[in-house]
């Protein structure tokens, strides 16, 4: 289980630093790092440099991502930046506008 | 970590109902919500809430204004706190700034330093004034 989670009806703007895993369901705008995974929820919306460990993401996100391990798009995510993680994977159904660098 | 959770409630219902800031987190900016909150970890900026707000053993809070319904305090708020229900200053919490509740409630323990705004009508043989202008107010500071 997370120990962040940003609710569904929850906005933060600004910068989230964590060392364990996050949750977003809601609406973050700034700046997301977490040491362990990032998940962005379906119906999240995510405008924000994203740095973690690793990101799932079925949600919106606008920004560009590092992940330490890996980053994985699933069906319904719709990412708008840059991709920096040494595994990546875009589910059918993902949409994503950007580029990818696996050389970590 | 195993974890075991109730099948009843779906991962939809748990989201919709839960945000949490954990222990380890730290925020600098603007929270907002219809929901409630539980912050674990560091906060600093404003945080608006229609929910209730906990503001759990170990955590910090420096706010330069919090506002939410029912506020739990068991770690630490240093700004004003505007809430439209209940205000629990648990054991062990501790407040520097004004507070102004619905109702307010200190327990043994919890260390408080501001203004304790507590608005309620007072009836009108008491007030003198029409209805809903009557207001008392308490002040305290230690």
């Amino acid at each position: 289980m997370a120990s962040t989670v940003i609710g569904a009806g929850i906005t933060i703007e600004g910068e989230i630093a964590t060392d364990e895993d996050v949750v977003v369901a809601g609406t973050v705008r700034g700046k997301l790092s977490a040491k362990e995974g990032v998940t962005i929820e379906h119906g999240a919306t995510v405008e924000a440099d994203v740095a973690g460990g690793s990101l799932t993401v079925a949600g919106t996100l606008t920004g560009n991502v590092t992940a330490n391990e890996r980053v994985d798009l699933q069906p319904g995510a719709r990412v708008i930046g840059n991709v920096k993680a040494a595994r990546v994977t875009i589910a059918d159904g993902a949409q994503f506008k950007g580029n990818v660098d696996m050389d970590v | 970590m195993a974890q075991t959770r109730t099948p009843t409630r779906s991962q939809g219902a748990r989201d919709a109902s839960e945000a949490r800031i954990g222990s380890g987190a730290r925020v600098r900016g603007r929270i907002q919500g219809d929901g409630d909150l539980v912050i674990e970890g560091h906060v600093e900026g404003s945080v608006t809430l229609r929910g209730d707000l906990t503001i759990a053993e170990g955590a910090t809070v420096e706010s330069e204004s919090v506002t939410a319904h029912a506020v739990l305090i068991a770690g630490a708020l240093e700004g004003n706190l505007v809430a439209s229900g209940l205000v629990r200053l648990a054991s062990g919490a501790r407040v520097r700034g004004d507070v102004q509740g619905n109702a307010v409630a200190i327990d043994d323990g919890a260390h408080f330093s501001g203004r304790l705004d507590c608005e309620f009508e007072l009836p009108p043989e008491l007030g003198g004034a029409s209805q809903g202008e009557a207001r008392g107010r308490a002040s305290v500071r230690r």
